[in-house]
This record gives C-alpha cells, sequence and structure tokens, in this order.
C-alpha cells in the first residue's frame, strides 16, 4: 500500500453569487480510508461532495486522485477513474428496471471488479430486479443509487447523507456494508447529520462550518472542541 | 448624418413599441414556466381587431384597447382552465406547453385567414393623430409617439402591480419558486390566470398599434412576433418587466441601425440577436440566475 | 433486448421497402409518394434526434435546406454528379451542425428556440438578394442538367430505410441505452460514466445528416426550386407532427405518422391549405393535451412493446 493519499484536496474553494460555500479547503485520504463529513446545513459538505465528483466546478485550488489533478477533468472521466458518489435525492433512470439502472453502470464506467448480483442482493433489490425505478420506495431508490455508484468499482466512494429516512436496521445494514467496502481498499467521505451512523463505520471526521474545516480528528475529540460545539448550537 | 439620428431615434420608440409587444410573454413564461408560442398571434389578433373596428365599424382605432383587455378576459380563463392544470400534471410540462401552444399558433392563423383573410391590411397613420411629433431635429408620426406613450404606461402599470399591489407580491412569489408559493396558501392558479390574461391583454394592446408600426398586418405575422419577442425578453433577462424595456431598445436600435445602413439584411436581426444572446449571455443584461427549468 | 436487429424490426424494413418499392407500378402518382418518403425520412431523423435525446429541433428544416443548397451548388459550381454532390450535401448539413453545436448547451424551450433562430438565418442568408450571384437569392436555382425521377426516387427509398434502421439501432443497442439513461436524468448518466456532451453531439450530426441527405435528393428530384420550399417553417412543423402524432422514441411510430397524416394531407390539404392547417393545429392540441406519446401510446396501454 503506498504511502501516497488517493485523494487530496489543495485550498479548493467555490463561490456562489458572492457567498463562499467552499473556502480554502484542504484534506487528503489515503486508501481505503473512511472519512466523514459533518457539519451544520449549508456548511458546504455537499459541495465539496460536487466539486470533488466534478458535478460543480472548483473556483480555485486543487483535486488530486492519486497525484494527478483532475479538478477540470468531466465528471464522467472522473468516473472512469475511479470516482462515484451518492445523491441526497437519488436521481435513478425512472423509466428503466432496477437491473438495468445497474447495467448502465457496469457498461459505461469501464471498470471491471463489479458483480451485478452481488450488487443487488447486498443491497436488498435483487426481489425488485424488473420493477421500474420510478415505482421503488425513496430508500429502495436510494439503494438503487447506491447500486449505480458500486457499479463503476469505485475506489473513492462519496456517500451524501444516505442515512436519512432509514430505520435502524437498515443504517445498521448499510453501516456494516460501507465497512467492507472500505476493508476490501474502496476509500469513503462519508456526508451525514446522523452522528451514530458516522461513529460507527469510521474514527476521522473533519467539521465543517460555512465553508471552512474548523476540526479534524476523532469524533469524540470534535464532540468536546468548543469550536464545533459553538457551530452547531450557534452563538 | 440626420440618417444615423433618425435611426436611433426611430430605434428608441420602435424598441419601446416592441417592449410591448413582448412583455405579456415575458409575465406568462415567468409566471407559468410555459412557453406560449402563440404569443404573436394574439398581438396579431390585436391588430386585426384595431382594423376591423375602423375599416368596418368606423371607429377609432384605440378602441381596439379596450377591446383587446376584454379580448383577453373572455379567451384567457378558459384557456387557462382546459388546458394549463393538464400540463402541469403531465411529465414535462415546458415541452408540452410547447408543442400545445404552436399548435394553437396554427389553428389562431387558420382561423384568422378564414375570417380576415390572408391579404395584408393597413390602416392610415391619421386615425391616431394626424400630424408628426419632432424631438431633436426628427420627426416621427403620432402614432409612433402614441405607441411608445401606451407601452410606457403599461410597462409602468406592470411594474406597479408587481411591486406594489398584494396580487403582486404574490405573483413575484409564484414566479420566484412555484412549489413554494403554492405551500405558502398562495392561490396559484388565480394569480395564473391573471397572468394569463395580461399576458394576453397586453399582446392586444400591441397588436393596435402594429398596423402603424410595422406598415400593416396579415395573419402570417405571428411567428415572427414570437421570436422577436423571445429574443428581447431573453436580453433583458426573464421575468424582469424592466428588463423587457432594455431588451426592447436593443431590439429597436439594432433594427433601425440595420434598416438604415443593411436593410436587405434587416430581416435577421431577430434571429440574430436570439442566436446571440442566448450562447453567449442566456440569463440576459440583468443575469439573476434562472430558476432550473 | 440487446439484440442488434429483432425480427419485428426486420420485418418493418422488409415492408418499408416493399410498399415503396412496388407502390409505383399500382399508382402512378410518383411524385406524391417521393413526397411521403421524404416526410417519413424528415419525421424519423427528428425523431432520432427528439426521441432519444429529448432535444426539440424546431428548426430542424434548416438541415434539409442545407443539403438542398448544399447539392445544388455543388452542381452547379463544381459540376459533381448527382450522386456524389448529394453526399456533399449531407456533408454541407453536418457542418450547418458543427457550427450549431453550441446550441447543445441549451435546454429544452431554449433550444427549440435558438434552433428555430438558427434556421431562419440560414434561411435568410440564402435568400438575400444581396447573395444572387452565390446562392441564387429569392430566385431559387435551377438543377436541370441532372434530373432523374427514378434514381432520385430510389435514392430516397436508401436514404429512409438507412434512416430507419438507425432508428432501430437506436433502440437495441448499448449505444440506445446510454442514450435513454441520458435523457431520463443526464446527471446521473454522468456519474454513470457516460460521456454526455459526445453523445448528444453525435445524435445531432447524424439527426442533421439524414436530414441533409434528404434535402439533396430532394432537390435532385424536383431540380427546380425556390428558397422557400426547402427552408419552409411547414416543412420542420410537418415532421414534428407526423413524428409525435405516431409516437416518438419508437421505430415505427414516424413512420405511421407520416404516412397517415401526409396521406390526409394529400387529399384534402393540398386544394385547401388552411384547412390543413387549422386541421393540424387542432391535431397538435389535441395530442398534446390527450396523447402526449403519440398514438403508440395507445398500443402500450395495451401492453404491447413497441419498441
Amino acid at each position: 500500500m503506498s504511502a501516497e493519499p488517493l485523494l487530496q484536496l489543495c485550498s479548493v474553494s467555490k463561490s456562489f453569487n458572492g457567498l463562499a460555500a467552499v473556502n480554502d479547503v484542504s484534506f487528503a485520504m489515503r486508501r481505503g480510508e473512511v472519512v466523514g463529513l459533518v457539519g451544520p446545513n449549508g456548511s458546504g459538505k455537499t459541495t465539496t461532495i460536487n466539486l470533488i465528483s466534478g458535478i460543480t466546478a472548483v473556483d480555485s485550488g486543487r483535486i488530486l486522485l492519486e497525484g494527478q489533478s483532475i479538478e477540470r477533468r468531466r465528471p464522467f472521466r472522473r468516473v472512469q477513474l475511479g470516482i462515484n458518489r451518492t445523491f441526497q435525492v437519488p436521481k435513478p433512470f425512472r423509466d428503466m428496471t432496477v437491473a438495468e439502472n445497474i447495467e448502465v453502470a457496469l457498461e459505461f464506467s469501464e471498470r471491471d471488479g463489479a458483480d451485478a448480483e452481488c450488487i443487488l442482493t447486498d443491497l436488498g433489490l435483487a426481489a425488485q430486479r424488473n420493477k421500474l425505478a420510478r415505482s421503488l420506495t425513496v430508500c429502495q431508490q436510494k439503494m438503487l443509487d447506491l447500486g449505480r455508484a458500486l457499479a463503476t468499482s469505485p475506489q473513492l466512494l462519496l456517500i451524501d447523507e444516505i442515512g436519512a429516512g432509514l430505520n435502524p436496521s437498515e443504517l445498521r445494514d448499510i453501516a456494516d456494508l460501507l465497512i467492507r467496502l472500505s476493508r476490501r481498499g474502496t476509500a469513503l467521505v462519508v456526508v451525514e447529520h446522523l452522528l451514530n451512523f458516522v461513529n460507527r463505520i469510521t474514527d476521522h471526521v473533519i467539521v465543517l462550518n460555512a465553508g471552512v474545516t474548523l476540526f479534524e480528528g476523532t469524533l469524540q475529540a470534535a464532540s468536546a472542541d468548543s469550536d464545533v460545539i459553538a457551530a452547531f448550537l450557534g452563538g | 448624418m440626420a440618417l444615423l439620428e433618425y435611426a436611433l431615434m426611430g430605434g428608441v420608440l420602435y424598441g419601446i413599441f416592441f417592449s410591448l409587444v413582448a412583455i405579456g410573454l415575458n409575465l406568462v413564461f415567468g409566471v407559468m414556466r410555459m412557453i406560449n408560442l402563440a404569443h404573436g398571434q394574439f398581438v396579431m389578433l390585436g391588430g386585426f381587431g384595431a382594423c376591423v373596428l375602423y375599416q368596418d365599424l368606423g371607429l377609432n382605432p384605440i378602441l381596439g384597447i379596450p377591446l383587446a383587455i376584454a379580448g383577453a378576459v373572455v379567451v384567457g380563463y378558459p384557456l387557462y382552465y382546459a388546458v394549463v392544470p393538464r400540463l402541469q400534471r403531465s411529465r414535462d410540462p415546458e415541452m408540452l406547453s410547447f408543442i400545445l401552444f404552436f399548435g394553437l399558433a396554427q389553428v389562431i392563423e387558420a382561423v384568422a385567414v378564414f375570417v380576415f383573410g390572408a391579404d395584408q391590411r393597413s390602416l392610415p397613420p391619421e386615425t391616431l393623430g394626424a400630424g408628426s411629433v419632432g424631438l431633436l431635429w426628427q420627426q416621427f408620426p403620432d402614432s409612433w409617439w402614441l405607441a411608445a406613450s401606451v407601452s410606457v404606461v403599461s410597462i409602468l402599470g406592470l411594474y406597479f402591480y408587481l411591486t406594489r399591489t398584494k396580487l403582486g407580491f404574490a405573483t413575484r412569489a409564484v414566479m420566484t419558486n412555484r412549489e413554494e408559493a403554492l405551500v405558502t396558501g398562495i392561490d396559484v392558479d388565480r394569480i395564473s390566470v391573471i397572468a394569463l390574461i395580461m399576458g394576453l391583454a397586453l399582446a392586444g394592446m400591441a397588436g393596435v398599434f402594429v398596423p402603424f408600426l410595422l406598415g400593416s398586418v396579415d395573419p402570417s405575422i405571428g411567428t415572427g412576433l414570437t421570436t422577436s419577442s423571445f429574443a428581447i425578453i431573453i436580453i433583458g433577462s426573464l421575468g424582469r418587466p424592466l428588463g423587457t424595456v432594455a431588451g426592447g431598445l436593443v431590439f429597436g436600435l439594432g433594427s433601425m441601425l440595420m434598416q438604415t445602413y443593411f436593410s436587405s439584411w434587416s430581416n435577421l436581426v431577430p434571429y440574430g440577436l436570439l442566436v446571440i444572446i442566448v450562447l453567449v449571455r442566456p440569463t440576459g443584461l440583468f443575469g439573476r440566475p434562472l430558476r432550473q427549468a | 433486448m440487446r439484440k442488434a436487429l429483432r425480427p419485428a424490426d426486420a420485418i418493418t424494413l422488409g415492408m418499408l421497402a416493399a410498399v415503396f418499392f412496388l407502390t409505383p407500378h399500382l399508382y402512378s402518382n410518383q411524385s406524391l409518394l417521393f413526397t411521403m418518403m421524404t416526410f417519413i425520412t424528415l419525421a424519423q431523423g427528428f425523431n432520432l434526434l427528439y426521441g432519444f435525446t429529448g432535444y426539440l429541433p424546431f428548426g430542424y428544416v434548416g438541415f434539409f435546406g442545407a443539403g438542398a443548397y448544399g447539392t445544388s451548388l455543388l452542381v452547379l459550381n463544381a459540376h459533381l454528379p448527382a450522386i456524389a454532390a448529394v453526399i456533399g450535401g449531407g456533408a454541407a448539413a453536418v457542418v450547418a451542425a458543427l457550427i450549431l453545436s453550441p446550441l447543445l448547451r441549451l435546454s429544452g424551450a431554449y433550444f427549440a428556440i435558438a434552433n428555430l433562430a438558427a434556421s431562419q438565418i440560414l434561411y435568410l442568408i440564402v435568400a438575400n438578394p444581396a447573395l444572387s450571384s452565390v446562392t441564387g437569392g429569392p430566385y431559387g436555382l435551377n438543377i436541370q442538367k441532372t434530373f432523374a425521377p427514378q434514381s432520385s426516387y430510389d435514392a430516397m427509398l436508401l436514404v429512409m430505410l438507412f434512416t430507419c434502421a438507425i432508428a432501430i439501432f437506436f433502440c437495441n443497442s448499448r449505444f440506445g441505452l446510454a442514450l435513454r439513461a441520458m435523457t431520463q436524468d443526464y446527471v446521473s448518466a454522468q456519474m454513470a460514466g457516460i460521456n454526455i456532451v459526445k453523445l448528444r453531439l453525435v445524435v445531432w450530426l447524424i439527426s442533421a445528416a439524414v436530414a441533409g441527405l434528404a434535402g439533396g435528393i430532394y432537390a435532385w428530384n424536383i431540380s427546380v426550386f425556390y428558397p422557400e420550399a426547402v427552408f419552409g417553417l411547414q416543412i420542420s412543423v410537418f415532421a414534428i407532427v407526423f413524428a409525435l402524432f405516431g409516437g416518438v422514441g419508437t421505430v415505427i411510430g414516424p413512420i405511421l405518422g407520416a404516412i397517415a397524416l401526409y396521406t390526409l394531407y394529400s387529399v384534402i390539404g393540398i386544394s385547401l391549405p388552411q384547412y390543413f392547417e387549422l386541421i393540424y393545429g387542432s391535431l397538435i392540441v389535441l395530442l398534446a393535451l390527450f396523447l402526449p406519446e403519440g398514438v403508440l401510446s395507445l398500443m402500450t396501454w395495451r401492453r404491447i412493446d413497441v419498441r
């Protein structure tokens, strides 16, 4: 395992209409590492995911994957390099079946290693394989979204608030799945409000507030840090 | 040099008039997010209304303005309830409305040919004032000044409606975010019907002056007017009534200057402007980012 | 579903070929059949873009005209034989499409209107009296020296079948899968590794090429024409209505729509054009309100897979 980080963000910034959503953020991750990205609403967590996955372009700064600059690459290229993500509001291919949704990602990611059957089973969608995506429940659509990402055999997976709306047993299953993924070498950035869920899968969190990195370290230390407490509670 | 001055001054008047032509489309698109591709045909109907009033009934064509307002109420209300709820429930309301209103445009054009004949009709300029008014050593017919004045008054009226009245505030809320407006208890349907009626009325009113500013009216002018209106509202930024005036001025000056110096290419102006603006700056001169369609 | 050519598709192509190959022996109005084939091709070409990517080219006729003029100018100035000139016409349309490709950045209605404006610009430039010496201006062009009704008929038949074959390919192939994904959610499609910019450009160029070839062959067939005959908005409208009526996103939708409505047009429309405008206008309104997916959607209700 090389010591070079898999992902590096170097002074990345992004503004919308003059408001800095992400302001000079830097961090690095190694292969297989799991990082929780937490912070109050509007702190720039989803924007960071958008910047890494390429949905949004950086204003300044660099994003390096295995040492190569990718901040100018288009999203589909980043997928082919092994970055993928889930969406807070799932966006499946509504008029295609569950199986077809996975098939598209398998076909076009140009990456080996994923197996559609395993993915469907792991996500509890095997029985729904021939149902149209639009007829799934919201939870199932979230799982399908994750399945699409997994079908591209990512080496870096960005998870955007997948916990919302899941019941405790579903949360446990997803947490276990994510841990299994990380043990197999997939790096994860998990944006999440549910701190118990984050605690289950990782030790290492980055706290954002108003686009700025407030804290990086263990969750326990974060919850004792006065700046972090102030950010979450206000004042 | 006088040629340039004439073109500039004329362009301003022509442009202000065209702001009135375009503003109805702006309102409808801004509020309902639907493209009224039949907009130009409604303007055309206003023009024929004025002609009928004068040529068949011997009345002053200016009465076309109240006629347009009345017509808009009579047509707008049933049109809205027949069409819009259904469209809003469909998968892609914006494109479907595009297609539907396009069909409506064809229907209106065909009916106009039946009722009025396919020939051009004109009105003697004196009907709206026998003289001409000068400004900066250029003379323009009364009808042009009247058209520009009516435009200014109407657009200011719309601006005050949107900024000073309760209904107007609600309308702007709907224009900004329809779903949110719905859940705040605003009667979105009522706001939209009113906006549609106002949009049609403004189109009809503009139509009254078409025989004077464009020389004549015939059933086929609708499509060109719709495209020009589009160019104007996009230049002026969607949803901003005062922006439409800016768009109209750009259009008017551009047309007049082209007409003066390269007249055989002047019919390209509306289309050229449209293509340039959507490629270079689709949010218009006053670039407020669009609500994502 | 990933087979290249299903039996149903082969039958469709075969029947289409047979109809237009054999009918001239029974019905002498070859010109009508030719025009019908032209519209089937245009409706299908329109369908390739709208039905599979969601972009509505309201100015589709621009490519038709570009092909007609490209072909004619090659015949007149470069003295190329007809077939080479027709291919040149197709190329002209592709060049026009490349120049207009920035329009693909626009969405929905903006694209549609801008496309209409672009085709109008092309028309007004070509028809401008100032360019009469180059393009014939408003007086049109005359390429009678290549007049060949039978050859041009056969050529249009081939192009029509070719266009339908492309539609079959779009329905059944991996390429088509990517298209459907892109149309249903273009962000997720990117996150599935699909290069949506390249994909929609390719479809755009193919759709333009088809219209260009059709335009070139049409010019070859009628030999003498004014700019309005190949740039008229009505041609776009026909292609769009025919395809929408039959059902876009399918192979046979545009074919059926074109045959049905063009037959209707030739029965009542040529003699009474204003009635036809009223009819197809009302048809569009009714379609948008009640049958937005076209006539074929009636069959889908009964669970017949029309793709």
